[in-house]
């Protein structure tokens, strides 16, 4: 039976021969076309004959080596965006501090809290408006996830703490701002 | 402000509430919550990300090259790929499609470079590994006719054939990571699984 | 001082990138210095390369250094870690690679720092 499938993938009859052959391969049993049917019973006799290869083929796991993301891990390490960094008070000349890194540190303590977890962390470091100097100070936006059937109103109150405190003392600039939005809950117990 | 200071005088102090051993990023992470992370130029939460995909990538690309050492370089330069686009990932479509997407565009792209090979020379098997599994697998005659069959393959029918019947995935899904509509991925595949079909029948 | 030739003393980018190095390297909260990208990037892919990057000074260990006249300019990437404060360790690295370079060579130096990471594990 020469199978010539148009380019939509019908068969000769009109069936949709990719719901043919994912039928027959589930050995779900021809309906009444399918069994009178030469084109349906050649489709569903070539799915049924190389099903189990393809299983086989399917269940070959090979895996990556570890060497591939390591590489990867270090190209992205120095990629990470140089430029993109917030201004550290020194009286010594210019001091930087990767943004992407002080967010990581400001979610970092916000996980080790109970009942919640960091999302999104943005940092903004605006001029001093009045000198038109860089300042140091920073606004904090923080975006987390909270477990389901925390006090919200204690737990972004000590989220604000924390951070605001991690700023000062992990990052060594003053944190003027922390807003905090919590944007999911999760549980155990769904 | 000053009791604040206090609370986390010493960061390691703020740490201890969690006990020690805790990685920096938590291993339940959601996933939307790593994505996030990630496109905040947060390596490590990408990496989680990755970890967690690449294997999924990884089969998909050595079906896809018939070549373990040019799926490897797929799947690298798919990750970095990954890594420097995941900001314009808006979430349309899960993040696993968007990864397939990426590493099935690299592979596309490594095989149109590819010079051109006659069929007949094609080692089409995979590169045996070194756990015997696989060996026993390669020495399979009927196996290794259908690595075959498979190399021979248009890529654009390969590809979708190895999502659908080694990855799983839904049409919609496939339409998604293919760039093709879902009657032409229909249309493909089972090309592919015709095409497929008659050459093993003139094997047995 | 007649009779005896002139010397000039000129201290290459190198030689000050590895002074400045060695010094980073040993002040408290300096975990790493962090590999200039082409270093790094040895033995990788092509196409991780930036060719567009700054291929001027040699750098060292994540250390830049340039030498123009009779002052330089250094530029440390580091890795600090949880229980220092970036800002001090930023800070004392300025003063100490500054001194140190400077007593070695005589020259004016300058001292960026960028702290790119903060390990988050104990």
């Amino acid at each position: 039976m020469a199978l010539t499938p148009d380019p939509d993938g019908r068969l000769a009859c009109g069936r949709d021969a990719a719901a043919v052959w994912d039928r027959a391969v589930a050995g779900e049993p021809a309906d009444a076309h399918e069994r009178g049917c030469p084109h349906c019973t050649a489709a569903a006799a070539d799915a049924r004959g190389l099903g189990a290869l393809v299983q086989r083929l399917a269940q070959e796991d090979p895996e990556p080596p570890p060497s591939v993301l390591d590489r990867v891990m270090v190209a992205v390490r120095t990629e990470l965006r140089p430029h993109d960094v917030l201004t550290l008070p020194s009286p010594h000349g210019p001091a930087r501090l990767s943004r992407a890194a002080a967010a990581a540190v400001l979610r970092h303590t916000v996980d080790a809290m109970a009942g919640v977890r960091a999302r999104s962390c943005r940092i903004e470091q605006a001029d001093d408006t009045r000198s038109g100097d860089p300042g140091h100070a920073v606004d904090v936006r923080i975006t987390v996830t909270a477990r389901f059937g925390v006090d919200l109103a204690s737990v972004t109150a000590r989220v604000r703490q924390m951070v605001a405190a991690a700023g000062e003392q992990a990052l060594g600039v003053p944190v003027r701002r922390v807003d905090i939005e919590v944007v999911d809950v999760f549980g155990d117990h769904w | 402000m000053a009791r604040a200071v206090a609370v986390a005088a010493s960061p390691s102090a703020s740490g201890a509430e969690v006990g020690s051993g805790v990685s920096a990023v938590p291993d339940e992470l959601d996933e939307q919550t790593l994505v996030v992370r990630a496109q905040e130029g947060d390596a490590r939460a990408f990496e989680q990300l990755a970890r967690r995909h690449q294997d999924a990538l990884y089969r998909l690309a050595v079906r896809v090259m018939g070549d373990r050492a040019e799926a490897e370089d797929a799947l690298q330069e798919a990750l970095l790929d990954a890594w420097r686009r995941i900001g314009r990932f808006r979430g349309e479509s899960a993040f696993s499609t968007w990864m397939y997407r990426i590493v099935t565009n690299r592979c596309l792209g490594m095989l149109r470079k590819r010079r051109p090979v006659p069929v007949e020379e094609v080692d089409a098997a995979p590169a045996p590994a070194q756990d015997s599994p696989e060996r026993a697998a390669e020495r399979d005659a009927g196996m290794a006719a259908l690595h075959r069959a498979l190399a021979a393959l248009p890529d654009d029918l390969r590809v979708c054939w190895v999502l659908r019947e080694v990855e799983g995935q839904g049409y919609a899904e496939i339409a998604q990571i293919t760039g093709a509509t879902e009657d032409a991925v229909r249309g493909r595949i089972h090309r592919a699984r015709t095409r497929l079909a008659e050459a093993m029948r003139s094997w047995r | 001082m007649s009779g005896l030739p002139e010397v000039r003393l000129h201290v290459g980018d190198a030689v000050v990138a590895r002074v400045a190095a060695h010094h980073a390297r040993r002040v408290p909260g300096v975990v790493a210095l962090r590999a200039d990208l082409t270093q790094a990037l040895l033995g990788l892919a092509d196409s991780v390369l930036h060719p567009d990057r700054d291929r001027g000074a040699l750098p060292a260990d994540g250390v830049h250094a340039e030498v123009r006249g009779g002052s330089a300019e250094v530029t440390v990437t580091l890795v600090t870690r949880l229980g220092f404060t970036c800002r001090d360790v930023a800070q004392a690295v300025q003063r100490e690679v500054a001194a140190e370079v400077g007593a070695y060579t005589g020259l004016d130096v300058l001292v960026r720092v960028v702290v790119a990471e903060v390990l988050l594990d104990r």
